[in-house]
């Protein structure tokens, strides 16, 4: 039994003195304040961190598993890139100090630069390198052109490696720097040598910021603390080219799914950013002083309308060429996007304000709407009535008004439309049905890309034309494939530039789909300066806060 | 007593078992595909394909169940299609956020509107009564978003008093915690104030008009002893069955409020995967949530007999 304590009387007093009182109360406060101390002093202050609202939730880490956007903008901070592209969409060399092309054009060699590290400490290599690009050649539609024509990828010493192909191919460094999805970053060989169609589990990079996963909580905040490894280029920072300098601590995607509430947040200075701000709620922010609303990604989003080939109506083309004429650009972007300063019709097969935009065929486009020579066409391919399968994705504002409004359209011109409402999540199920419309199919489903993604006619896959192999809809055109395989083999920009009018000129009479309008959103800034607006990405570094 | 126990909590596993199963038919059999969410809206029918067979998301739908089923007899409730992280673990990150609104809101709704309703009935066709009751109309008719936009508005945005959204473990601080709570707190309270208060003020009056309470009233008890002491009491067992209503109907309700204030708690855990279909996190936390209603009503029933002895025989 242990022996009794000795009692002091003070202790032991139940009377409360006033300095009793005030040393509780400051050990109480010192008590629930303690937690908090502790972790200030791990936790980087509000001044050097960014906390952004991006366009959704971050729900795939691996950027070759998946062609989501968000996965990209992770990945952009986590790993770097062999090349990045300047504001012209030229490539310009990123981890390789310098890179040769052999005489026959086959051999590509590349160096590394020096200090290249991953963030676990170890250094960046050529056999990851290479081990990097095999995975993402296995899934990109790029990657996979390339891998096709590749004779070896040998490894010279730990900084030099090649890309040997078969033939003379054109674009190598272009496929490398690309920034849409996906995008070849290069991870460690370890995780590099996982299986493609695997998701990998370790998120280790050589990117300007590491992924903190501890302060992680998924489906609402990720965490990103910079690089202490990452050795900047020199020159300044350009688009992906460039040096990634980081002027803060800490970048914090935070996931606030309701719009009025990240406005909210930001006007009260509890975010930095919002990627893209409901537009209805824009005028709300027009008094906030330290808010400024700019358009980053100023090549935008392209929205489309893709039609099932496999079934009628859309397997005849005079069906789909009414598409072309019906739809009326400026009523769908005014219903999602009111001002006018943030949208414009697109006539080009790649996207306005691209490389490869040109105006070949394009009278369709000048002439619409017309709904009379859409009826016409509609006549014309012998159109029996049947209904018209229309999936209309309710819950994402721009695609729920297109299929309304295309839908009234559609009737017009004469088709019996059934539209179908669902979320998206049930749309990109049923768009894989390959069934006719009435056993669970569909005619037409609408969604969206990057204008970035639309410039490149080999990489899309929605632009490719090979039937059932090819992406929904599954559009089938020998020479508009053919066309696709010589503007890939080119050798310069201008015999690019002429093949892409021929693709165009071919793509507007066949219809591959139609599109309903293009769009910029702003977003909006509290307090951040040298954001690099560009598409695909929103790059944190450069940024300063304050 | 004990017996009638363990039949409850028999009947438990005999729920959720058939929560279980319907949850799983409902979620697959229903339109969706998490495979073609994870592959992104570039990716090629053959990608897709891929990814689910890699999930096993082609396999015939009962070996699916089986192999769930299997795992959850075993305490396991798979992970997560996207991030492959533990179900359990999901839950587990997101339960305080959702507890501590469900806790503090009860507190909150229970303290205001037991003082509310017992003033009414009190006070019943007064002036105070018919403001107290229009109060609780407003309040049950208000939707919970709008009353969350209005309190951002006027306490966050103008007058800067409290945070707009987002949520601090209490780890952080009691301080932090509170503050962040305050306002979905009274967002999710006030409905339940005014179901709570409406029905303790008609249970107060029905006994309020008792033959023992005249008896009180003619030997002179104060009436705050009779009202708290001889009336609430007698008055208790319907309200302790709202506010055992009120706790079950929370579970539905944190869902809006954690949207609108962002808060990670298993409410947005749930909308979120719903929306991208990943099928173990909704399965796991539906099976969960029927557990923890069952017991909440088993802890009602055994409730009564404490209350009122004339039950327990």
């Amino acid at each position: 039994m242990p022996a009794a304590l000795p009692i002091n009387e003070e202790e032991n007093d139940m009377t409360t003195t006033r300095r009793r009182f005030v040393q509780g109360g400051l050990a109480t406060g010192a008590i629930i304040s303690a937690p908090a101390t502790i972790r200030a002093q791990t936790t980087p202050s509000a001044a050097r961190t960014i906390r952004a609202v991006l366009h959704g939730d971050l729900r795939v880490f691996d950027p070759i598993w998946t062609t989501a956007n968000m996965t990209s903008y992770h990945s952009g901070m986590v790993y770097d890139m062999l090349f990045g592209v300047n504001d012209k969409y030229e490539p310009q060399p990123q981890m390789v100090s310098k890179w040769s092309l052999s005489d026959d054009r086959k051999t590509y060699t590349f160096e590394l630069r020096d200090g290249l590290r991953f963030s676990d400490g170890t250094p960046v290599t050529a056999r990851d390198c290479v081990a990097s690009i095999r995975r993402w050649g296995a899934r990109d539609g790029g990657g996979q052109h390339m891998m096709a024509r590749l004779a070896d990828t040998p490894v010279k010493d730990d900084k030099t490696f090649q890309i040997v192909m078969k033939e003379p191919y054109g674009l190598v460094v272009e496929w490398l720097a690309k920034a849409a999805t996906n995008v070849c970053y290069i991870m460690r060989e370890k995780e590099a040598g996982t299986d493609p169609n695997q998701q990998i589990s370790t998120i280790i990079g050589s990117g300007p910021f590491t992924f903190n996963e501890s302060a992680v909580v998924q489906g609402q905040r990720y965490v990103y603390d910079r690089n202490a490894n990452y050795v900047p280029r020199s020159e300044p920072a350009v688009m992906t080219s460039g040096g990634k300098v980081v002027n803060v601590d800490r970048v914090v995607f935070e996931n606030i799914a309701d719009e009025a509430t990240a406005i909210a947040a930001i006007r009260a200075g509890e975010i930095d950013m919002i990627e893209y701000p409901n537009v209805d709620l824009l005028d709300s922010l027009a008094g906030e002083k330290a808010i400024k609303l700019e358009v980053l990604n100023k090549q935008g989003q392209l929205g489309w309308a893709r039609v099932n080939w496999l079934h009628p109506p859309f397997n005849n083309i005079k069906a789909r060429q009414a598409m072309l004429h019906l739809i009326h650009p400026t009523e769908v972007m005014k219903a999602t996007f009111g001002d006018e300063k943030y949208f414009r019709g697109c006539s080009s097969l790649f996207g306005m304000g691209t490389p490869m935009e040109n105006d070949a065929n394009i009278d369709w486009f000048k002439g619409a709407p017309n709904i009379e020579k859409a009826k016409q066409l509609v006549k014309e391919s012998g159109y029996d009535g049947r209904p018209v399968v229309v999936l209309q994705a309710t819950n994402i504002a721009y695609m729920n008004n297109a299929a309304n409004l295309i839908a009234q359209w559609m009737r017009q011109a004469g088709f019996n439309v059934s539209l179908q409402a669902s979320d998206w999540g049930a749309v990109v199920t049923r768009r894989a049905v390959k069934a006719a419309p009435d056993q669970g199919g569909w005619n037409v489903f609408f969604t969206s890309g990057s204008v970035n993604a639309f410039g490149n006619p080999v990489s899309l896959s929605g632009h490719a034309a090979s039937g059932e192999k090819g992406w929904f809809g599954w559009p089938t055109n020998e020479l508009h494939e053919q066309l696709r395989d010589k503007w890939a083999g080119a050798q310069t920009d201008a015999e690019r530039k002429q093949i892409a009018r021929d693709i165009q000129q071919n793509a507007w009479d066949f219809v591959p789909h139609a599109y309903f309008g293009q769009w910029f959103q702003p977003a909006a800034l509290r307090n951040l300066t040298g954001l690099i607006g560009m598409p695909e990405l929103i790059p944190f570094w450069n940024v300063k806060k304050g | 007593m004990l017996s009638y126990l363990v039949q409850r909590l028999a009947s438990t596993i005999l729920v959720m078992t058939l929560v279980g199963i319907f949850v799983f038919l409902l979620l697959h059999l229903s339109a969706g595909d998490p495979a073609a969410i994870i592959a992104g809206d570039y990716a090629t029918p053959q990608q897709i394909v891929a990814i689910r067979q890699r999930l096993g998301l082609d396999d015939p739908l009962l070996v699916q169940f089986g192999r769930w089923a299997l795992r959850v007899i075993q305490g396991d409730l798979g992970v997560s299609i996207f991030s492959s992280t533990p179900v359990s673990t999901l839950i587990l990150q997101r339960l305080e956020p959702t507890l501590s609104l469900a806790i503090l809101t009860m507190i909150f709704a229970v303290s205001i509107a037991v003082t509310l309703g017992v003033l009414a009935a009190w006070k019943a066709g007064r002036p105070v009564d018919r403001l107290l009751m229009g109060f609780s109309v407003l309040g049950f008719s208000m939707p919970t978003f709008v009353v969350g936009y209005c309190l951002i508005y006027v306490f966050a945005i103008e007058l800067r008093w409290l945070p707009v959204q987002g949520y601090r473990p209490i780890l952080d601080g009691i301080g932090p915690w509170f503050m962040h709570l305050v306002l979905p707190t009274v967002t999710l309270g006030l409905a339940y104030v005014a179901l709570i208060a409406r029905m303790t003020r008609a249970s107060m009056q029905e006994v309020l008009e008792e033959d023992y309470i005249r008896t009180a009233n003619a030997k002179g008890v104060s009436a705050r002893t009779m009202l708290m002491k001889h009336a609430l009491k007698n008055a208790g067992v319907p309200i302790i069955t709202v506010i055992g209503i009120g706790v079950a109907l929370l579970i539905g309700g944190v869902v809006i409020t954690e949207t609108v204030f962002n808060i990670p708690g298993i409410g947005r855990l749930v909308v979120d995967a719903i929306s991208k279909r990943d099928y173990p996190i909704i399965q796991g936390v539906i099976l969960v949530f029927s557990g923890v209603y069952v017991l909440i009503n088993l802890a009602v029933d055994l409730s009564y007999s404490l209350i009122d002895p004339r039950i327990r025989h």
